[in-house]
């Protein structure tokens, strides 16, 4: 069963995985019976359990339609993170002859064998490629081709969640603490793990040490490195790594710390500026009001002066005329 | 031999009280209003989630309920001093914040402390303003009140960009210095002395807190419509938002709601109060109209249906009846209790709004949790607001 290829168009069990399961099976059965140490391991209700083991797995079905008149190949882009059976299923519509188009399907650039054909009455074309993921480098991107075209093509892009986090640098300063996180929408990671770069290596992130507490949220989709007592050599560029069954997945947290000279300066300058703001306007007022109060005691001397003045001329009978003449001129 | 008091000089150092308002204004509810987008860095640093809006509601609760201290500390010894010291409390909170360990220090610096100065600062620098008019007091007020708009758009990009430089501990270093600048804002206020004033006092302190204004009947018609409308009045601030998001509109296009409400506000401030001024309709009678408009806004923003068109129209009415009511809620003081008792009467109104104010938003907010969406909450608060408009047509 394992040395013979499996017939198109059949339920046809994955290849590699299986292939490598009956290899592991053939060397431990060759082991113990070393009489027939090439006998293909043929064992039935091996088989079947690993069938189940199979059919316990999540099943994914994907379509792609293309027509002739496509101009630009479809892709699709599916996130995966454990193992799952997968049904790829690509359609092709065209005027013409179906069966002078030539169907290939590849993984990356390698051509695949067991996809299974469907031709439909009128113009529409079927393919599927029906496979299981269990190994990351089954990850990748697999294609169906109708024909030479470059156009007539469709792609699935299978990739391991994506982890979110802060794209903009996190600030602290000298003797803070921090707390860096990431997390995934909807996603389980099998594990967390921190690590710390100077440059371009990457260093784990040491947790024995009293400063650094890795934090895990309450589903598993969250982690969180707190990070006590900074100084400036916890600068620099920190990654979380999530481990999936298929892959795994990282994202960039950069940390600044700064000390407290930093906003310092500018907020001395802002504080000097407004206590010569208030000196001004304070003194400012003070000088109007002097100033006020300089004329009118000016003025209050003036008057003073003139009432001096009228006394020292001839007495009352001279106000009459002058008044009189006042009131004529002042007509 | 001091000459007898003239009445309110409407004009000439009048116009630099006002700029002065216009940045009192700016540095305390526009500075608050942006504290929100430091929120989410506080929550990331203190690994909280939703404890830190309390933080500015806390602020503003006591910038509001603590006013009357303010009036009435300045009626005691001038608005001057009183503002000037608001500007140093302020800063004194929001520095001490910039070295906070936990959430409660926040609290208290910027809750508490920062809170209780700008509760110094504003009402002494509003009631001020409307000493130094008469015939254009409502347009002065009216622009004063545009400060927190212009400066809320100042400061969001601002803080944002310290945020980002400094992170939030620099950022609200340098904010505290900003606010520092209510202190020559309060410099610029020189004292007035108006016909009518109350005597040096040998009251207590409680009198001087203002509440004899309460025996007054037409104070006290004015203060129940006034608390009734407080209870609506802030709702859209908090759930203006959140509304338009959950109609199914988009960060961007709940944005827009926001802004035309925002920007029919400050432009109605001046339109009103240049309108109110010209003295067509007499001020308590603008006053019933414009709460009551405000209050239909209100109900048509939560009954309108669908996302476009009707609920910018609603969001852009609410925003210019919103707007007018404003500036008429301190104009029509002087009518009521005479430029005397002017300046206690403004902190007597930002206390009674208060009291609205922490009772609206969260019954908005548990209105929302029951019916599973705003109209009710919209509903709600439209009708406070009617009905505080229709005490107001008992007035005078």
């Amino acid at each position: 069963m394992c040395a013979s290829p499996s017939p198109r168009g059949s339920q046809a069990p994955p290849p590699l995985p299986l292939f490598l399961l009956c290899l592991l099976a053939a060397t431990r059965r060759s082991v113990a019976d070393s009489t027939s140490p090439g006998s293909p391991f043929t064992s039935l209700p091996a088989r079947e359990e690993m069938m189940a083991k199979y059919s316990n797995l999540s099943l994914e079905i994907h379509n792609i339609s293309l027509t002739e008149h496509s101009s630009v190949p479809v892709k699709k882009n599916i996130t995966l993170e454990r193992s799952s059976n997968i049904e790829l299923t690509c359609q092709f519509t065209t005027s013409g002859d179906l069966n002078a188009v030539n169907v290939t399907w590849k993984k990356d650039d390698e051509v695949l064998e067991n996809y299974s054909l469907i031709n439909r009455t009128g113009n529409i074309l079927y393919t599927q490629y029906k496979f299981t993921i269990t190994k990351s480098n089954q990850m990748g991107s697999y294609s169906c081709f109708f024909g030479e075209k470059k156009e007539h093509r469709g792609t699935f892009h299978f990739k391991v969640p994506e982890i979110q986090g802060k794209h903009k640098p996190i600030v602290t300063y000298v003797g803070d603490s921090t707390i860096l996180a990431c997390k995934c929408q909807d996603c389980f990671p099998l594990n967390w793990t921190w690590y710390s770069s100077n440059g371009s290596v990457q260093v784990p992130v040491d947790t024995q040490m009293n400063k650094f507490y890795v934090i895990s949220g309450a589903h598993g989709n969250e982690t969180k490195l707190k990070i006590t007592q900074l100084s400036e050599e916890d600068r620099g560029s920190y990654w979380c790594h999530a481990v999936f069954q298929l892959g795994e997945s990282e994202n960039l947290i950069e940390l600044v710390v700064l000390s407290y000279l930093v906003p310092l300066k500018p907020f001395l300058a802002i504080v000097a500026e407004v206590i010569l703001l208030v000196a001004a306007i304070l003194l400012c007022e003070m000088y109007t009001q002097k100033k006020k109060k300089q004329p009118d005691e000016g003025k209050e001397f003036e008057q003073i002066e003139q009432l001096k003045s009228d006394d020292s001329s001839n007495g009352i009978e001279n106000n009459a005329p002058r008044h009189r003449k006042n009131s004529v001129t002042s007509k | 031999m001091a000459p007898k008091p003239a009445g309110p000089p409407d004009g000439g150092w009048g116009w630099v009280v006002a700029a002065s308002a216009f940045a009192v204004n700016g540095l305390s509810y526009g500075m608050l209003r942006s504290l929100g987008l430091a929120l989410p860095d506080f929550a990331e640093h203190f690994d909280r989630s939703a404890q830190d809006a309390w933080v500015s509601a806390l602020a503003l609760a006591v910038q509001q309920a603590a006013s009357p201290v303010g009036s009435a500390l300045s009626t005691r010894w001038g608005a001057r001093p009183v503002v000037m010291f608001g500007g140093v409390l302020t800063f004194l909170g929001f520095v001490f914040s910039a070295f906070a360990r936990s959430l409660l220090h926040l609290y208290l610096g910027l809750g508490l402390l920062a809170g209780s100065g700008w509760a110094l600062a504003f009402a002494p620098a509003l009631g001020t303003l409307s000493r130094y008019f008469s015939r254009r007091r409502v347009l002065a007020v009216g622009l004063a009140l545009t400060g927190n708009g212009a400066a809320s758009l100042l400061l969001a990009p601002a803080l944002q960009l310290l945020l980002d430089t400094f992170g939030w501990r620099g950022a609200l270093l340098l904010l505290g210095a900003t606010t520092l600048h209510l202190t020559p804002c309060g410099a610029l206020l020189r004292p007035l002395a108006l016909p009518g004033d109350p005597l040096a006092s040998s009251r207590g302190p409680l009198a001087a807190l203002g509440l004899s204004l309460f025996t007054r009947p037409a104070f006290s018609v004015f203060a129940l419509g006034t608390a009734l409308v407080g209870g609506g009045y802030f709702v859209p601030y908090v759930h203006l938002a959140p509304h338009a998001l959950d109609r199914g509109l988009g960060g961007y296009g709940a944005a827009l709601v926001v802004a035309v409400a925002a920007v029919g506000d400050a432009a109605a401030r001046l339109v009103c109060g240049w309108l109110a001024d010209q003295g067509w309709v007499p001020l308590p009678r603008l006053l019933a109209v414009f709460g009551a408009l405000t209050g239909l806004g209100l109900l048509a923003v939560g009954l309108v249906p669908g996302w476009g068109g009707p609920l910018l129209a609603a969001a852009g009415a609410y925003g210019l009846s919103a707007g007018s009511y404003a500036p008429l809620v301190f104009g029509v003081l002087p009518g009521l209790v005479g430029i005397g008792g002017v300046m206690q009467a403004t902190g007597l109104v930002m206390m009674l709004m208060s009291l609205g104010g922490l009772l609206g938003p969260p019954l908005s907010g548990f209105l929302r949790d029951e019916t599973g969406d705003f109209t009710a909450s919209f509903l709600v608060c439209g009708s406070f607001i009617l009905s505080g408009s229709f005490i107001y047509m008992g007035l005078p």
